[in-house]
């Protein structure tokens, strides 16, 4: 469970980027958080990685209030929450595989675990036969996969995917969301943050609709408003 | 333990990738660290040569040559009794000649001079050794009060002036030494800081990654933190095997130098080696481990 509830952000003590935002959402959910540039949407992704705070109001997941979060807590929270990028954020000197592991081995996960986990998430994404290339020398849509089964490696109730289709060509954008819509079958929680109408109306869940740091709009089998 | 072979591992990995960014760092600790064991050895032979000086420092009484031993045994005795006096000898009119023919054994014209004149022309001597060399103005000064018929003439040499001379010399020394190894310190401490944040901003996406996926700030700092004492024990380590043999081809110069003085310089830094580099890897690791962490706190804003 995600509740942010009632949560105001400002920057520099001027601008307003969040203004009383309320939401919801249930675990198992598929949520499409939507809206322009500057609507919001970016700074609640940060917000609910801890790293930055709200200025008012509670964001708590799970049982976890996380409104005032330490930076020591910090590590122990982004274990539990997975995170994918537009950019994708691979080491660009690692192997796919390499990249995957990583994510275990700085958080502390003995070696044998992470030989278990690592060809099990690989195989999930469909990038077994592809664990040995380095990132520059396979498509955008497979880095995107090797990002996301790093974000799996935790074993995340919850997958923050802030515009995770935003550098690739359709076919690869919808062979990510259908990834996503399997991860969520499994039960983890998909926060989808973006702005491409196709996909939110595809996908037919609950849609977010954000603007100018509001909410707009929020339903159950939403479309893309705006 | 896994926790410290992926910091030992992930360090070791830092240093590798950047090697000629590794090789400067070390260079320079290495120029600072040299410099500053030279300015040891610029200070021991200094003081070396003002202690073969302090030793040649001779406050002389010449005596009259029918002086009884009873009178110069009372003399000797007043003299003992001085505040600043340490120990006073008493040299014979005889075993002054032998000195003397000793000193001039290779030079016969002097020694046919000597039994050409036919007698021994050689005073008796009280050698007055202060409890202070650098205070041995002060007995000159109570020796120029004795009001006493045996003492014929004395010797206060310039010693004083050349031990002030050496010391001015030595001070000077140190005073410079202690500039140049300062400004090799704070040099050596900007481009540390400089090889770590130029590091750092390399692995700038790394971090962000390492943060993203959840690594605790330890182990993301750890690393570079362990990075830093590898280049303090790699410069301390490079500094001793550069300057023993420097020291070994220097000390056959400062024999022939310091004729007759035992003056080692190689025998010092061997007795005192861990004192000598142990300090200077600790200073050199704290230096480092701070500017690490400076950097690392700036631009990965743990």
């Amino acid at each position: 469970m995600i509740n942010l509830d009632n949560i105001s952000k400002t920057y520099q003590g001027q601008v307003k980027v969040l203004t009383d935002v309320n939401i919801l959402i249930k675990p198992g959910e598929f949520v499409s958080i939507v809206g322009q540039s500057g609507a919001g949407k970016t700074t609640l992704v940060r917000l609910l990685i801890g790293e930055e705070h709200v200025d008012q109001g509670r964001i708590i997941i799970g049982d976890w209030d996380i409104t005032k979060i330490s930076r020591h807590e910090v590590p122990y929270l982004r274990r539990q929450i997975g995170v994918i990028f537009q950019d994708f954020k691979l080491i660009r000197k690692k192997t796919l595989e390499e990249n995957v592991s990583f994510a275990l081995q700085v958080s502390g996960a003995k070696p044998n675990k992470i030989k278990k986990i690592v060809p099990s998430v690989l195989k999930i994404v469909g990038l077994d036969a592809e664990k040995n290339r380095y990132p520059h020398e396979v498509s955008g849509g497979e880095q995107q996969r090797t990002a996301i089964a790093r974000a799996l490696v935790h074993q995340p109730k919850i997958l923050l995917a802030d515009e995770p289709t935003g550098n690739l060509d359709a076919i690869n954008a919808n062979d990510i969301v259908n990834l996503l819509l399997r991860i969520n079958k499994f039960g983890t929680t998909v926060v989808l943050v973006t702005h491409n109408k196709e996909i939110v109306n595809r996908l037919n869940r609950r849609v977010i609709t954000m603007d100018h740091g509001q909410i707009i709009n929020d339903q159950e089998r939403g479309k893309y408003l705006l | 333990m896994l926790f410290l072979y992926r910091i030992i591992k992930f360090s070791f990995q830092d240093i590798v990738r950047n090697i000629w960014l590794s090789v400067a760092t070390i260079m320079v600790l290495l120029l600072a660290l040299f410099s500053i064991n030279t300015l040891i050895t610029v200070h021991l032979i200094s003081n070396s040569a003002i202690q073969a000086v302090k030793t040649k420092i001779n406050i002389s009484l010449y005596l009259n040559a029918d002086s009884t031993e009873a009178q110069i045994s009372t003399l000797k005795t007043k003299i003992s009794k001085l505040d600043n006096v340490q120990q006073v000898n008493y040299i014979s009119k005889q075993s002054a000649i032998n000195s003397f023919r000793v000193k001039y054994a290779n030079n016969p014209q002097v020694l046919t001079a000597l039994r050409e004149l036919g007698r021994n022309p050689l005073s008796p001597s009280l050698t007055i050794v202060p409890r202070d060399f650098n205070e041995s103005n002060l007995v000159i000064n109570e020796l120029k009060t004795l009001n006493n018929p045996i003492i014929e003439s004395h010797d206060f040499s310039n010693n004083t002036l050349i031990l002030t001379k050496i010391n001015k010399l030595t001070k000077r020394i140190n005073e410079v030494g202690l500039f140049i190894i300062s400004i090799f310190i704070l040099i050596s401490l900007l481009v540390v800081y400089n090889a770590i944040r130029v590091a750092i901003y390399t692995h700038r996406r790394e971090i962000e990654i390492m943060r993203l996926v959840g690594a605790s700030n330890s182990f993301i700092y750890m690393p570079y933190l362990f990075s830093a004492l590898i280049y303090s024990f790699l410069s301390v380590l490079i500094v001793i095997l550069i300057f023993y043999p420097f020291l070994t081809l220097l000390q056959p110069y400062l024999n022939s130098f310091f004729l007759n003085y035992n003056i080692n310089i190689l025998a010092y830094f061997i007795n005192n080696f861990v004192l000598i580099f142990g300090s200077q890897f600790l200073v050199v690791a704290v230096i480092n481990a701070v500017a690490s962490l400076f950097a690392v706190r700036k631009y990965a804003k743990i």
